[in-house]
């Protein structure tokens, strides 16, 4: 029998140890029953921590920025160095399916969210999607940077980097869903398998990757179906 | 999408971070915090320290995941440090309704309140935080526990807690038996 905060800490990722993890697995595989439970209850976790995003006042906002100019003005601001190195095929590859991700996300993204002509009354709903689109294409390009840079990681900071980008997968599919977009949370899902590959050094990251572009191609010309149809032309 | 990669080597990038992504520290803060104030100080306070250990941050995350994770101790820590300037004099429930100034904090606080006024009031502060740190923000049990100054298992019960508290929530919400 497996309880429920058994089945959280595997969806969590954390709290078991290997053996634990891989025995959870093979139960969700085995019993479909087992897998709609912890989906339900990932769904009733994700409905109680719905919260839409307050905006920032403008004062807030204001004081930070001087507060920030203050600190600036005090030592000079030196510009970052860009890392220079070769990327290996496997790296490259999954720079690559990353660029592919996101540009099929955008893809999917446009058809998907028409733009209202903004009135008072949808400003705030207006901000909390340009908050949502902003986080996503910051959080894309920090997972396309994140990729580049395994390179010079070793096999832990690997790990920790791979597992950083799917917590933040988990938190954008999360906040997909919220948006109406049940689609791209699934993309932003399925996206974890093949980072996981990729952190193990297995031998099947190039078939996932392949997989999953596939299903990529397949959702975008699904959606580029819709969005030509009347319902979708607003 | 390359204006946003090639932004990211720039000097600017603290004030361009700052643009782009302050909403998101500041609602994270406030789920932390539940107070608009708290909340303010607390991104305040993580963009300096930022600023001034930003010869650390060696790009291994990213610049808004840093200050955002930075922003979130912050909170923690104003919120743990006001509880124990009022433990003498309040309760949890006491806490939560603590008065709040500042003009620009009252819409924040009145729209918490709203959005966040069903089942997660009904947690503690340490369920609340744990839950919202794992299940939102996916740090690890061990980074929650050195945040909160507990241990793992102290972090695994309030979280465990924390769920079965929402369910019996999202139960009496939905007239499920």
């Amino acid at each position: 029998m497996i309880s429920d905060d058994d089945l959280l800490l595997y969806y969590y990722r954390d709290g078991h140890d290997a053996a634990e993890r891989a025995r959870i697995g093979a139960a969700l595989a085995e019993q479909p029953e087992l897998a709609r439970r912890l989906h339900g209850l990932v769904a009733r976790l994700d409905a109680a921590a719905a919260m839409p995003e307050v905006p920032v006042p403008a004062q807030v906002q204001q004081r930070w920025q001087a507060a920030l100019e203050r600190a600036a003005s005090e030592r000079r601001v030196e510009p970052a160095r860009r890392p220079t190195f070769a990327q290996p095929r496997w790296q490259a590859f999954a720079a690559a399916a990353a660029v592919a991700v996101i540009a099929l996300v955008f893809g999917i993204q446009k058809p998907m969210t028409p733009k209202p002509v903004p009135t008072p009354e949808t400003g705030a709903a207006a901000t909390n999607t340009s908050a949502y689109e902003n986080g996503l294409k910051w959080h894309l390009a920090s997972t396309e940077r994140r990729l580049a840079s395994l390179n010079e990681a070793t096999p832990e900071e690997r790990a920790r980097l791979v597992e950083a980008i799917i917590s933040q997968n988990r938190i954008y599919a999360l906040a997909a869903e919220r948006a109406g977009e049940p689609q791209l949370a699934r993309v932003l899902r399925a996206f974890t398998p093949v980072l996981e590959s990729v952190a193990d050094g297995r031998g099947q990251t190039a078939g996932s990757v392949e997989q999953l572009s596939f299903e990529l191609r397949v959702m975008q010309a699904r959606l580029k179906a819709d969005a030509a149809a009347p319902s979708h032309t607003l | 999408m390359l204006t946003l990669l090639k932004s990211w080597v720039r000097p600017d990038a603290f004030q361009a971070v700052l643009t782009e992504r302050s909403g998101r520290w500041y609602n994270a803060c406030l789920r932390i915090t539940r107070d608009a104030d708290l909340a303010a100080d607390a991104v305040q306070d993580a963009l300096l320290k930022a600023w001034d250990r930003r010869d650390d941050f060696r790009g291994e995350a990213a610049l808004d995941s840093w200050i955002h994770r930075i922003a979130l101790n912050a909170a923690i820590d104003l919120t743990r440090r006001r509880k124990t300037r009022a433990e003498d004099e309040l309760d949890d429930d006491s806490f939560e309704a603590a008065p709040t100034t500042s003009p620009e904090s009252e819409y924040a606080q009145e729209a918490l309140g709203r959005d966040l006024g069903v089942a997660l009031q009904r947690l503690s502060n340490m369920e609340r935080q744990v839950f919202l740190l794992k299940h939102i923000e996916g740090w690890r049990l061990d980074e929650i526990a050195e945040s909160l100054q507990t241990t793992i298992n102290g972090v695994k019960h309030a979280l465990f807690r924390a769920v079965r508290k929402l369910r019996v929530e999202l139960h009496v919400w939905r007239g499920e038996s």
